[in-house]
C-alpha cells in the first residue's frame, strides 16, 4: 500500500487537482476520489458510470493503479461514460 | 547672466561617459549585471530619452505630486467615503496593496541596477529617477493602507504579504524576481520598463484609476494616477535600450526577452486586474471589460510599439488572444473557490445582472462558467457551504505558479524532465520560458512541490492555510456574504 499523488481533472471541470490515491485502488475508486472534489461542488452529478483515462487509454474499472503502471504525478482524466 | 536653453546644457551635464584607463570594461560593468550583448560602449552612448528632466525639477515635481495625493487622503480620512464603498471594490484594493506595494520597493532594486550598470550615462541618470520613483511608490502604497488599518485589518497585508508563502504572493514574487529583482540591466530595461510598465502597468494603474473614480474611491484613484505619471516617465528606458539592441543586430535576443516578459505579465495581470475589473468593480461603475482594456491598451497600442521598433508579435499571440476570453474567468473561479487562502474577500460577482453583463461582454460565458456557479449557488442555498471550499490543492504551474486551468480539459499538462525532476506547466509558453534557461528556474519549489515534499504540516488544508501565514481572521470569505446566491431565480440553479 503506497500513496500515489496524481494530477487529475474531471472532464468539463476547469482546473487540475492534486488527488491522492492508493496504488491498490481500482480505477472505479480512483474515479470516485477525483469526482469527490468536483461533482456536486462545481458540476452536477449524472446517472452514468465514471471512467479513468490515462495515457490516452480508457482503463478497466477493476484495474488497479499499480497494474496500470500509473506513476506519481501522472495525469489522469475522469469522465462520465454516457 | 542669461539662462541657457535646456538643449545647450542638458546633454553636456548628463552624458558623463568616458573611456577607462585604470580599470577594464568588465571590472566596471560586469556582464552578469550589465549584459552589453557585445555592443561597444560608444554605441551604448547614443542611448537617449525624451524627458530630459533635471534633478532640481524632479524633486520639485515629486514634492508637488506628493502634496496633492496626501492632501486628498487627509480630506477623505475625515469622511465616511471608505465605509460607503462597495465590498467588492474593497476586495480589489486590498488585493492590489498586498500584490503591488512591496514589489514597488523590489522595482527600485531593478532601477538601481540600471542606475549603476546601464551602459550609458543618460540611461543611468534616468534610472536614478526611476529608483526614487519606485521608493516613493512603495512608501505611498504602504502609507495609504496603513491609514485604513483601523477600518479593515486586512490592509496589513500591504506590508505582510511578501513576507509570507501565500500562493498568489509566491506567483507574484517569482515573476518580479525574474524580470527585475534578479535581472541584468539590459534585460530589466526590456522586461520591466518596456514590457511590464509600458504595457501592462497601464491596465492596473490607468484602468483601475478610472474604475476607482467611477466607484467613488477618490483616494485610491488619486494615488494610482499619481504613480502612473512616474511610470510613464521611467518606462521610457525600455525603448532606447531596445533601439540600441536592434540597431546592432540583437533583434532576436530582444524579441526573446520581451516574449518572456509579455507572457509572464499576462498571467499575473489576468489574475490581478482581470478579477478586479470584471468581478469586483460594482457593475454600475464598470466602464470597460477587462478584455476591452486588453484590446485597447495591449493588442492595439502596445502592439503598435512592437511594430514601430521592428519587432514581431510574440510567437504565442494566437493563444494569448484565445485566452482573453476565458483565462481570468477561470482564475477568478479558482480564487473564489479557495477564498480562504487569500487575504481579501473575493466578490463572486455572479448575481443575475452581473451574469448578463458577463454574457454580453464574453459571449458563451454562461455555457462555459455558468454551470459551475449554478452548482455553487445551489450548495449555498442548501446550506452546504463546506462544498464550496476545496479539500485538496489545485495543481499549479512551475513557471507562473498559478493554477493549471484549461478550456479544453483532457489534454495532459505540459511537462519537462530536468536533472531527474519533472516540471509541470500550464501552457506551452510557460514551458518554453523554462526551457530558455532551466538553471534559472529549476531550484524553485511551487506550493504544490512544497506540499508533496512534506514542508507543509499537517498535510491538509488547515496546514496549507497556516503555512501561507493566514490567520483565521485574515482568511478570505465571500465579499457579499453569499447574498448573490439567494438572488438568483431557482430555475437557473443546477439540476
Amino acid at each position: 500500500m503506497a500513496t500515489v499523488p496524481l494530477y487529475a481533472v474531471f472532464r468539463s471541470d476547469f482546473v487540475m487537482l492534486l488527488v491522492l490515491v492508493d496504488d491498490e485502488d481500482t480505477m472505479e475508486v480512483v474515479a470516485q476520489k477525483v469526482a469527490y472534489h468536483v461533482i456536486r461542488r462545481r458540476l452536477p452529478p449524472r446517472d452514468a458510470p465514471m471512467r479513468v483515462q490515462y495515457n490516452r487509454r480508457v482503463l478497466q474499472p477493476d484495474q488497479t493503479v499499480s497494474q496500470a503502471g500509473i506513476l506519481p504525478m501522472s495525469f489522469v482524466e475522469v469522465f462520465y461514460d454516457a | 547672466m542669461p539662462k541657457l536653453e535646456r538643449s545647450q546644457w542638458y546633454d553636456l551635464s548628463r552624458d558623463m561617459n568616458w573611456d577607462f584607463k585604470y580599470v577594464n570594461e568588465e571590472e566596471v560593468f560586469p556582464e552578469a549585471l550589465s549584459h552589453s550583448h557585445s555592443i561597444p560602449s560608444a554605441a551604448w552612448w547614443t542611448w537617449d530619452e525624451p524627458y530630459k528632466i533635471s534633478y532640481c525639477e524632479y524633486v520639485h515635481n515629486q514634492a508637488e505630486k506628493d502634496a496633492g495625493v496626501y492632501s486628498v487622503r487627509s480630506a477623505i480620512a475625515r469622511s465616511k467615503l471608505f465605509e460607503n464603498l462597495d465590498p467588492g471594490w474593497k476586495a480589489a484594493i486590498i488585493a492590489h496593496y498586498g500584490a503591488i506595494a512591496m514589489p514597488e520597493y523590489l522595482a527600485s532594486i531593478g532601477e538601481a541596477r540600471m542606475g549603476r550598470f546601464g551602459r550609458a550615462a543618460a540611461w543611468r541618470n534616468m534610472a536614478l529617477y526611476g529608483t526614487l520613483d519606485e521608493v516613493r511608490h512603495g512608501q505611498i502604497q504602504f502609507s495609504f493602507p496603513h491609514e485604513l488599518l483601523k477600518k479593515d485589518p486586512r490592509f496589513d497585508w500591504a506590508h505582510k504579504s511578501h513576507h509570507t508563502n501565500e500562493w498568489a504572493v509566491i506567483a507574484i514574487r517569482h515573476f518580479f524576481d525574474d524580470v527585475f529583482t534578479s535581472n541584468d540591466a539590459v534585460s530589466t530595461a526590456l522586461q520591466l520598463t518596456f514590457t511590464v510598465e509600458t504595457g501592462f502597468t497601464n491596465l492596473q494603474f490607468l484602468g483601475m484609476a478610472a474604475d476607482a473614480m467611477q466607484t467613488g474611491d477618490v483616494a485610491f484613484g488619486t494615488l494610482i494616477s499619481s504613480i502612473q505619471t512616474d511610470e510613464a516617465r521611467h518606462a521610457q528606458q525600455g525603448e532606447p535600450t531596445l533601439r540600441v539592441l536592434v540597431q546592432h543586430g540583437k533583434k532576436a535576443e530582444a524579441q526573446r526577452l520581451i516574449d518572456v516578459a509579455f507572457w509572464r505579465s499576462w498571467r499575473v495581470f489576468a489574475l490581478l486586474t482581470g478579477m478586479s475589473m470584471d468581478y469586483y468593480t460594482p457593475l454600475a461603475h464598470r466602464r470597460m471589460s477587462f478584455k476591452e482594456f486588453m484590446l485597447e491598451w495591449i493588442v492595439k497600442q502596445f502592439l503598435d510599439q512592437f511594430r514601430d521598433l521592428g519587432l514581431e508579435r510574440p510567437w504565442y499571440w494566437d493563444l494569448f488572444l484565445q485566452e482573453l476570453d476565458w483565462l481570468h474567468h477561470a482564475f477568478h473561479l479558482g480564487v473564489w473557490f479557495k477564498r480562504s487562502t487569500v487575504w481579501w474577500n473575493p466578490d463572486a460577482g455572479v448575481s443575475a445582472a452581473e451574469r448578463e453583463w458577463l454574457e454580453a461582454k464574453y459571449p458563451g460565458w454562461h455555457e462555459r462558467f455558468g454551470t459551475y456557479w449554478n452548482t455553487i449557488a445551489e450548495n449555498l442555498r442548501q446550506g452546504n457551504v463546506g462544498h464550496t471550499h476545496p479539500e485538496t490543492l489545485l495543481v499549479v504551474c512551475n513557471m507562473c505558479q498559478l493554477p493549471v486551468c484549461s478550456p479544453t480539459v483532457g489534454a495532459p499538462p505540459w511537462q519537462v524532465t530536468h536533472n531527474g525532476r519533472v516540471y509541470t506547466f500550464c501552457s506551452d509558453p510557460c514551458k518554453w520560458i523554462f526551457e530558455q534557461n532551466p538553471a534559472r528556474y529549476a531550484g524553485h519549489l511551487s506550493i504544490l512541490d512544497r506540499f508533496l515534499a512534506g514542508h507543509i504540516q499537517p498535510p491538509d488544508m488547515a496546514g496549507v492555510r497556516a503555512y501561507m501565514g493566514l490567520s483565521p481572521a485574515e482568511q478570505g470569505t465571500d465579499a457579499m456574504n453569499y447574498a448573490w446566491a439567494f438572488e438568483q431565480p431557482r430555475a437557473a440553479s443546477a439540476s
